[in-house]
């Protein structure tokens, strides 16, 4: 579990996170949605500690104040932590495998044999097989996708974090990436954060949703209470699309 | 009255700003040099980085050095018009002019240009494209694991390159001299041989340990600090050149002072 407490955060004048309190539940997908440029980037990196946040708490597992350890302590936690981003941020040098062995290499003791196994383990997780000595830029989107999220699980982290996964991506992909991280979430028991703006995300695995506009948190519920909302802000960004609105006016 | 009012501020706002820099640099040199989280796994990229910056910068140091020995000894002759000086100076300036600045500071302007813009490029991509981001999340030193290797290779490797900058040179001289018989081969290779004065190489080494280090720690500040996209990318290794080529320059007087002097 994550919990964020009255957390600000500003660039210069410009306040881009507004008391913003929010708990992520362990072996859920939490989404964290809004438009392009409300803050959702800010406050995941802020979460992870990209971002050095103004005010508030950042609380991993009930008792980790993680806004408050030094660059050691903090490092531990990192350990515990997966990132998939926007752009995958696979190492363009290194191989699949290398990639995928990284945090192992810098954090096990095991074998070169073992950690070769236990990143094929993590690649064929995410159904990736006969890509080992490719290197990112041979791959295509989706599978820059999955080998970062088989990156992410190498270390079997109890904290998942992605930055909008399925950018980028067709719509079948994109569901499948999703899905992908949805079944990860349950098998290992993570908590994982989603930010995303893409609603086919929302209505796949939402379990609990967060809506930020302009740097405030304006909504919380899960994908099955979205359609129902009365939150204008909400209603707008959720029924943007003519696909959303003939949804919306069929389930009345 | 208003124009010294205003180059009086920029001048404060561009002292500001050298402070500024100058403070987070030091402070990244501070992460870099931070104990390593695995020995094994830097000794590896150091191998990497030797190879990546310095082997392969091995061919341009070869042809550059060679053209300028055979011009420098020919520049030497032809400026040479009285016959009263004797022509096995032409020789001795060859090797000094190589020994004391073509193969330090001269190389250093070039890999400067070479393996700075190759760093900062290099650093700044993983930068815009959130690679050092995933570094960081990992729970990785990422300065010190892009930059102490990058560090350590130059340092370690660029002394082999002044040396074989210093042995072609004089060749590309002598090759100059068999080519033009602008002087008797006699009194070029006497002219190398005379007076030499083996603290003149230390000096050099010394110099190219120290270039090395700016070189690379500047560069490498310059990729790390990014921000933006790949016209930013640019920016910054066109700013690691110049920075650095700078640096190189102030340094050079400053060592020549405290060495020669």
């Amino acid at each position: 579990m994550i919990e964020v407490k009255n957390l600000h955060k500003s660039f210069g004048e410009q306040a881009v996170l507004k008391d913003i309190s929010v708990v992520f539940e362990k072996g859920k997908t939490n989404l964290i949605i809004g438009q392009s440029g409300s803050g959702k980037t800010v406050l995941l990196k802020c979460i992870v500690g990209l971002h050095q946040i103004d005010a508030g708490d950042i609380i991993y597992g009930g008792d980790i104040y993680f806004n408050k350890l030094n660059f050691k302590e903090r490092k531990n936690i990192r350990k515990q932590m997966g990132m998939l981003f926007q752009g995958s941020a696979l190492f363009d040098s290194s191989t699949v495998l290398e990639n995928v062995m990284y945090p192992l290499q810098m954090f096990t003791d095991l074998s070169e044999k073992d950690k070769a196994k236990r990143a094929i383990e993590c690649l064929e997780r995410v159904n990736i097989t006969h890509a080992n000595d490719l290197f990112p830029g041979e791959l295509s989107g989706g599978m820059q996708k999955r080998v970062a999220i088989a990156r992410a699980i190498s270390l079997n982290p109890k904290y998942l974090f992605c930055d909008e996964p399925n950018s980028g991506l067709d719509p079948r992909t994109a569901i499948l990436i999703d899905n992908l991280i949805a079944e990860i979430t349950r098998e290992f028991n993570m908590t994982t954060i989603i930010n995303t703006h893409d609603m086919n995300s929302v209505m796949e695995i939402g379990d609990n949703i967060v809506y930020i506009y302009q740097g405030e948190n304006e909504w919380k519920g899960s994908k099955n209470e979205i359609f129902s909302a009365t939150n204008d802000h909400l209603n707008e960004f959720v029924f943007a699309s003519n696909l959303t609105k003939k949804i919306k006016d069929n389930m009345q | 009255m208003a124009i010294k009012y205003t180059e009086k501020i920029l001048s404060r706002i561009l002292l500001l700003n050298f402070f500024f820099h100058f403070g987070k640099y030091w402070l990244l040199l501070s992460k870099v040099f931070a104990r390593p989280e695995k020995r094994k796994i830097y000794y590896q990229q150091t191998i990497r980085e030797i190879e990546k910056l310095g082997v392969n910068s091995v061919g341009i140091v070869i042809i550059i050095s060679i053209f300028m020995g055979a011009v420098i000894t020919l520049q030497t002759r032809y400026n040479l018009e009285n016959p009263l000086i004797p022509l096995y100076l032409i020789g001795l300036t060859a090797r000094d002019t190589m020994l004391l600045e073509f193969s330090s500071t001269m190389v250093g302007l070039i890999l400067a240009g070479k393996v700075g813009s190759n760093i900062a490029s290099e650093i700044g991509s993983m930068r815009v494209s959130e690679q050092i981001d995933a570094l960081e999340i990992m729970g990785i030193n990422s300065a010190s694991f892009l930059i102490l290797p990058k560090i350590l290779a130059t340092v370690i490797f660029n002394p082999f390159l002044t040396l074989i900058s210093m042995i072609i040179g004089i060749l590309g001289g002598w090759f100059a001299v068999v080519v033009t018989g602008a002087l008797p081969m006699a009194d070029y290779i006497y002219g190398i041989k005379y007076a030499f004065i083996p603290y003149y190489v230390l000096y050099a080494l010394i110099k190219t340990i120290v270039i090395a280090f700016i070189i690379t720690s500047i560069s490498a500040y310059q990729g790390y600090y990014v921000s933006g996209g790949s016209l930013e990318v640019g920016k910054s290794s066109t700013r690691a050149v110049v920075y650095s080529s700078i640096a190189i320059l102030f340094f050079n007087v400053i060592i020549t002072q405290l060495m020669l002097s």
